[in-house]
């Protein structure tokens, strides 16, 4: 279920709140005397009393359908977005991981040719053409660590992704509380501390660090289906 | 030949610009966002090397105004981002880029690409 679909539906049910308020109070049929200093409730004519309570159960049944209704849609939506926070940190996870990975293996690698560049040093009558291709792989190696740091940019964008959308739950999750709530001024002081949204325009909702070759196949099948503007 | 490497990302203007130097390019210009790099960019820059999410003005915005400009109709742009579906790469090239590069990318890439502009850099 959308969250616009969730929205309507707390709306529809905060309409049927109103309405059984309503009925309830013209139950009490309150109305001030005269002298508008005492208040007096007049008797309710017995016969009209079952269809008085009549209405307002069906009107009590409507609301709790309503209210299932709602928790329902609640629930899907924030599921549903929480599962994409939940994705993206995992991805995040997995990202920094790799990217660890890739940085000690190259470490691992520089190590074992700083290793041969001592070995070839310590050599009566050294090989410096061997040793120049060593440097040359060595700096190769310490260029791709440097490369693997893209995973920062990209994770960066990941996380504000998942900040985003839990501001967007607790922002819901206010609303519905205030709908209940008999003085939701009071939630406003809750609002204003709550934390804001990062700018969505720094950032892209489906960053990824994952099939960078194949998404750079597509972007370069596509520049050269429409040619590009000539520079 | 001097660049403009524009990313909100301190990290990814440094690798950027680090990449540039491994290829020979050792004149280049930082910009945090596209208001940043429209203040910097002058005739002097022959190429530009742009991020597209960024807070103030998004690559793709810099990149209208740049081709808006005079002095920035020519220049070479070359977009690095993470963004990478069909409709944002068509909406870039609407933009103006020359080429595109997906994030995370590799040197080689970045190499084929800027050696692929450089002639009309040069021009």
């Amino acid at each position: 279920m959308t969250s616009t679909r969730a929205q309507e539906v707390l709306y529809e049910s905060e309409a049927a709140l109103r309405l059984v308020d309503h009925e309830l109070t013209g139950m009490r049929d309150v109305r001030d005397t005269a002298e508008g200093s005492a208040r007096v409730i007049p008797m309710l004519a017995l016969s009209e009393l079952p269809q008085i309570l009549e209405q307002a159960n069906a009107q009590i049944l409507s609301v709790l359908s309503r209210l299932r209704e709602s928790r329902a849609a609640l629930q899907t939506t924030t599921l549903e977005k929480l599962a994409t926070t939940h994705e993206k940190i995992r991805e995040v996870t997995s990202a920094t991981e790799d990217a660890a990975i890739d940085i000690m293996d190259a470490c691992d690698r520089a190590t074992h040719m700083v290793d041969e560049l001592d070995a070839i040093d310590a050599q009566a009558s050294p090989d410096r053409e061997k040793a120049g291709g060593i440097r040359a792989n060595l700096r190769d190696e310490l260029f791709l660590m440097m490369g693997a740091l893209q995973f920062q940019d990209i994770t960066s964008q990941q996380l504000s992704h998942a900040s985003a959308v839990l501001v967007e739950m607790e922002n819901r999750l206010l609303d519905v509380a205030k709908l209940f709530d008999q003085n939701p001024d009071d939630l406003n002081s809750v609002s204003e501390g709550a934390p804001r949204a990062p700018n969505e325009t720094t950032y892209d909702p489906n960053a990824t660090t994952l099939n960078a070759e194949r998404r750079q196949a597509l972007a370069d099948e596509i520049f050269t289906a429409v040619r590009a503007p000539a520079a | 030949m001097k660049f403009l490497v524009v990313d909100d990302s301190a990290t990814m203007r440094r690798i950027v610009i680090n990449s540039l130097q491994r290829i020979g390019f050792s004149d280049t210009v930082e910009a945090g966002d596209g208001q940043d790099a429209l203040a910097k960019f002058d005739s002097s820059i022959k190429f530009v090397i742009t991020d597209w999410n960024m807070p103030n003005m998004s690559g793709t915005e810099f990149t209208k105004v740049l081709r808006s400009r005079e002095d920035g109709r020519q220049v070479p742009i070359l977009m690095v981002t993470a963004r990478s579906v069909k409709e944002d790469i068509l909406t870039a090239m609407e933009a103006g880029v020359n080429n595109y590069i997906v994030k995370p990318f590799t040197p080689q890439v970045l190499k084929e690409k800027i050696d692929a502009l450089l002639p009309a850099a040069a021009a």
